[in-house]
């Protein structure tokens, strides 16, 4: 078969054929929803999709059904469809739970809640043949069989005094319609609005009950589906931007300066109400330059420091991650991917810049650029990322993407026996003390120099980002440029045994690859459980270390396959080209996606599919 | 004794203003005892940029424009240490302008200092932002440093001193250093300080210069007065200097180092950060989340 090239080939995705579990609403049973009033199928994976204008509280709906999953032991994935202002303009959330694990979006929607008509017409585009549409009455004009249309926003404002509660009457509707145990969806609310003070939770408790007794009165007392409980009960729901938030807390992170960007900001919300328990600081800078550069300066100083950002600051923070470089002064930069270029869409989800953190700045100057996979992962290679920082005195990039950074799911409770703290050769007085001589940029066998930080007696140099000698000072010393050179560019060989190894899900005999970075992680595992039920095996090679490339584990996981499949969203196939440049194999083949959403499990499926797994 | 790091030479030109500026900083430090290891120099880029390589201590060459915000994260990192930022004009009010005008505004204790020469003299003479409207063909009228630090409702210490008057400039200095040592907050000190290559202004200034405390009945507290009297000055052709403006203390504006850390003990980068002191309380952390 010929191989199919050309890294600018779009994709057809909506060709293929799908499993039929995939497009109809079908019970964990079996059996198939029928025109009269069966009863309601008991679901193993449900997905509930909130839709309306911004502004309308979908987003809460989706958070309020996403604790009540999880409080029934099901893995959830929350999404989000948004546009880049306060107010107005569609927006929708989906809500996925499922029994088996799950960190992707579901194909399609078995129940939509539309708050208005273009949220309704959208909506059933999303939904399985036989879902399951519930609409604000007055707003949604669809209808259908499967329609149901109650006054959610009048209720909201003539019973609860102010029609934004419709949100909670909808959830409280979606209770009963879905078979929920009203004690527990109760519960999640006062969980959720109990510490707000006033009487916040007061209305919503009483928004949800008219809510319930609305789909009571009009759609009657069965449920219209239900859900199977999970196992998986002390699962927390979390993000990666949380996920990654408390790891640098607990990896003894005390400095952050960011400057506000979506996706990237609410890692800076959530260090500013935890740093300062712990005698840290948060600033939020006047840009991204500034929220560089004070990164650097509380890092040279000697504290744990990290800044987060999206493409647009990226851009504007080379020059620092350079000067980090340079100065070898240990730094963590957080990239939230977003699409790109310039503005692009601010909410949207892409791993466009992944050749951009890996090139980014002028010159040469080594830097490890680490992707986590889900939110425990993050956790993780937050905390490995300052040690990796510290120990080997270079930036490192911790490379997340929209969904990672903002879709909710659930997982473990973070690890906190796993955190280990190594601050590498950071001097005290009595270290200096203990030599005959102290240079900060002195020549070593591992090209470390050990740092003293400013208040260390005896510990006095010079840290520059001009090219410079052993001692601080400006040199222009060939001789000199190239031992310099060596010492900073040789870590990144002599690194790569602390560097974090991919992580290898399905069959170890499988003769079908799949490569990935980041929130392709969900999608991606989806993927091969759907493959391997149609009896197609499959392995994943989850990216990790992205730079330096970890040509070792990359080249033995090649030559274990056939073909692997490099799963990632950006136009130009950006990891292909980054593995192509050491391993030019042919059995390397791209599977892109570029709209702004994120891959469904399916897409990828219908990929292998199409190409027959042969390269 | 350990051996580290020594000044190096100054790479000016002879009769550089900035050797002045260099003198008055050693002499601040050295008179108020300022402990080598706390003591901090941000260079900027330009030939007075460099000057954290002629004197001891914990020196840092920063990017282009960014030293203020380097300065800003050295301070909130650690909070004990003497932090002093250093350079030109062009890295100051051009590239630099945006962090200058947070760093009056974020009012760090820090101490600033503008070696002015309205020129970009490593690049050879180019026009500053405070460049005269005639130098090299300049058509821009210049920035003025200190009229706009005025504005700024948290500025509250704006001093201008000359190198052409090292006594001066070193009494400017000192008290600039023992405001950042009381932690008050942002000390912005100017220095006019020629560059004798590209723009040699020694005789300029000298005539031009005019200290506000030979206007009658000036008050260096009272901000307003400041504003205007440093106004009537630049119009009559002469450029003011000495102790223009310093807050007096029942309207300073508490400095942000005070406010995020109140105890010079507790900080980023002083604070234990090990996992046997911290581990409960991280555990409580985790718990927390659902």
């Amino acid at each position: 078969m010929p191989r199919r090239e050309g890294p600018f080939t779009d994709l057809a995705f909506l060709a293929m054929a799908t499993t039929p579990e995939a497009h109809t609403l079908v019970p964990a049973s079996g059996e198939q929803l029928g025109s009269s009033r069966p009863a309601a199928p008991v679901l193993h994976d449900v997905s509930v999709m909130i839709g309306g204008q911004g502004g309308d509280g979908t987003l809460t709906v989706s958070d309020l059904l996403a604790h009540y999953f999880r409080t029934r032991g099901l893995y959830v994935y929350t999404s989000r469809n948004v546009l880049s202002r306060i107010r107005g303009g569609h927006a929708d959330a989906s809500m996925r739970a499922s029994v088996e694990p799950t960190w992707s979006q579901k194909w399609k929607e078995d129940l939509v809640v539309a708050f208005d008509d273009e949220a309704a017409r959208i909506g059933q585009n999303h939904l399985v043949s036989g879902g399951i549409l519930l609409g604000d009455q007055g707003q949604v004009k669809v209808s259908g069989e499967r329609v149901h249309v109650l006054p959610l926003s009048v209720t909201a404002a003539s019973k609860v005094g102010n029609g934004l509660f419709k949100n909670t009457v909808a959830y409280g509707a979606l209770s009963l319609i879905m078979g929920l145990d009203a004690a527990s969806a109760r519960a999640v609310i006062s969980a959720r609005f109990g510490r707000r003070g006033g009487d916040a939770l007061e209305r919503n408790l009483k928004a949800f009950d008219l809510g319930r007794q609305l789909a009571l009165d009009q759609i009657g007392k069965d449920p219209l589906l239900t859900v199977e409980d999970g196992a998986a009960k002390d699962h927390i729901l979390t993000t990666g931007n949380q996920a990654c938030a408390l790891g640098f807390v607990v990896g003894g992170g005390r400095f952050f300066a960011g400057y506000p960007i979506t996706p990237a900001t609410p890692i800076m919300e959530a260090l500013q109400r935890y740093l300062p328990q712990f005698d840290g600081v948060v600033r939020q800078a006047e840009d991204e330059l500034a929220a560089i550069n004070m990164t650097m300066g509380a890092a040279y100083a000697g504290a744990r420091a990290m800044t987060a950002t999206s493409g647009p600051g990226l851009s504007l923070m080379t020059e620092g991650i350079g000067h980090a470089g340079e100065a070898e002064i240990p730094i963590v930069v957080v990239d939230c991917q977003r699409v790109g270029p310039s503005t692009g869409e601010p909410t949207r989800h892409e791993q466009s810049d992944l050749l951009h953190v890996v090139f980014s700045s002028h010159g040469e100057f080594p830097r490890f650029v680490l992707a986590p996979g889900d939110a425990q992962d993050t956790f993780d290679l937050t905390v490995t990322a300052l040690n990796l920082a510290e120990k080997w005195q270079l930036p490192v990039i911790l490379l997340l993407d929209q969904a990672l950074s903002e879709n909710a799911q659930t997982g473990p409770r973070f690890d906190l026996s796993r955190v280990r703290i190594d601050r590498g050769k950071l001097l005290t007085a009595r270290d200096i003390e203990g030599m005959a001589v102290y240079k900060r940029y002195e020549f070593t066998p591992d090209g470390i120099s050990p740092r003293a930080v400013p208040g260390t007696p005896g510990g006095e140099g010079q840290t520059t980002g001009n090219e410079h000698d052993e001692w601080g000072h400006v040199s222009v010393n060939r001789e000199n440029r190239r031992k310099m050179m060596a010492k900073r560019m040789g870590r990144l060989e002599l690194a790569r045994p602390d560097l974090p190894p991919p992580r290898f899900f399905g069959d170890e005999k499988a003769r079908i690859g799949l490569i990935g970075f980041g929130s392709t992680y969900g999608p991606i595992r989806e993927a091969q459980r759907l493959l391997k039920k149609e009896g197609v095996a499959t392995r994943f090679y989850q990216a990790r270390t992205l730079w330096p490339v970890p040509v070792d584990s990359l080249q033995a996981f090649l030559e274990s396959v056939d073909v692997a499949y490099v799963v990632e969203h950006n136009y130009m196939g950006q990891l292909k080209m980054l593995i192509q440049q050491y391993l030019p194999s042919p059995k390397l083949r791209s599977i892109r996606k570029y709209d702004g959403d994120s891959f469904f499990a399916e897409e990828i499926v219908g990929e292998v599919r199409r190409s027959g797994g042969t390269p | 004794m350990t051996e580290h790091v020594k000044p190096v030479p100054p790479t000016w030109c002879p009769g550089c203003g900035d050797f002045g500026v260099l003198a008055s900083i050693k002499k601040s430090l050295s008179d108020l005892k300022v402990p080598l290891e706390e003591t901090v120099l941000i260079g900027g880029i330009g030939c007075s940029g460099g000057i954290h390589n002629f004197m001891d201590g914990y020196g840092f060459h920063s990017l282009h424009g960014r030293l203020l915000a380097n300065a800003v994260g050295v301070k909130l990192a650690n909070p004990k240490l003497t932090v002093i930022a250093a350079g030109g004009d062009g890295d100051g009010y051009a590239i630099g302008m945006g962090h200058f005008i947070h760093a009056l505004k974020k009012n760090v204790s820090l101490v600033y200092v503008v070696m002015m020469n309205e020129t970009y003299g490593l690049t050879k003479g180019q026009a500053s932002p405070t460049a005269p409207v005639g130098y090299r063909g300049n058509v821009e009228s210049p920035f003025d440093a200190v009229l706009t630090a005025l504005s700024i409702p948290s500025a509250s210490f704006i001093a201008r001193g000359f190198s052409g008057d090292p006594k001066g400039a070193a009494q400017l200095l000192t008290e600039a250093l023992k405001f950042n040592r009381e932690r008050k907050g942002f000390a912005f000190v100017e220095m006019l300080s020629p560059c004798v290559t590209y723009n040699d202004t020694y005789k300029l200034w000298r005539e031009k210069v005019q200290n506000v405390t030979s206007v009658a009945g000036y008050d260096a507290a009272d901000r307003s007065r400041a504003f205007s009297t440093c106004l009537e000055i630049m119009e009559a052709g002469r450029i003011p200097i000495g102790m223009i403006y310093r807050a007096p203390e029942d309207r300073r504006l508490p400095s942000l180092d005070q406010t995020v850390l109140p105890t010079l003990e507790k900080a980023p980068a002083t604070t234990d950060i090990s996992l046997a002191t911290n581990l409960p309380r991280y555990q409580k952390l985790v718990d927390a989340l659902t």
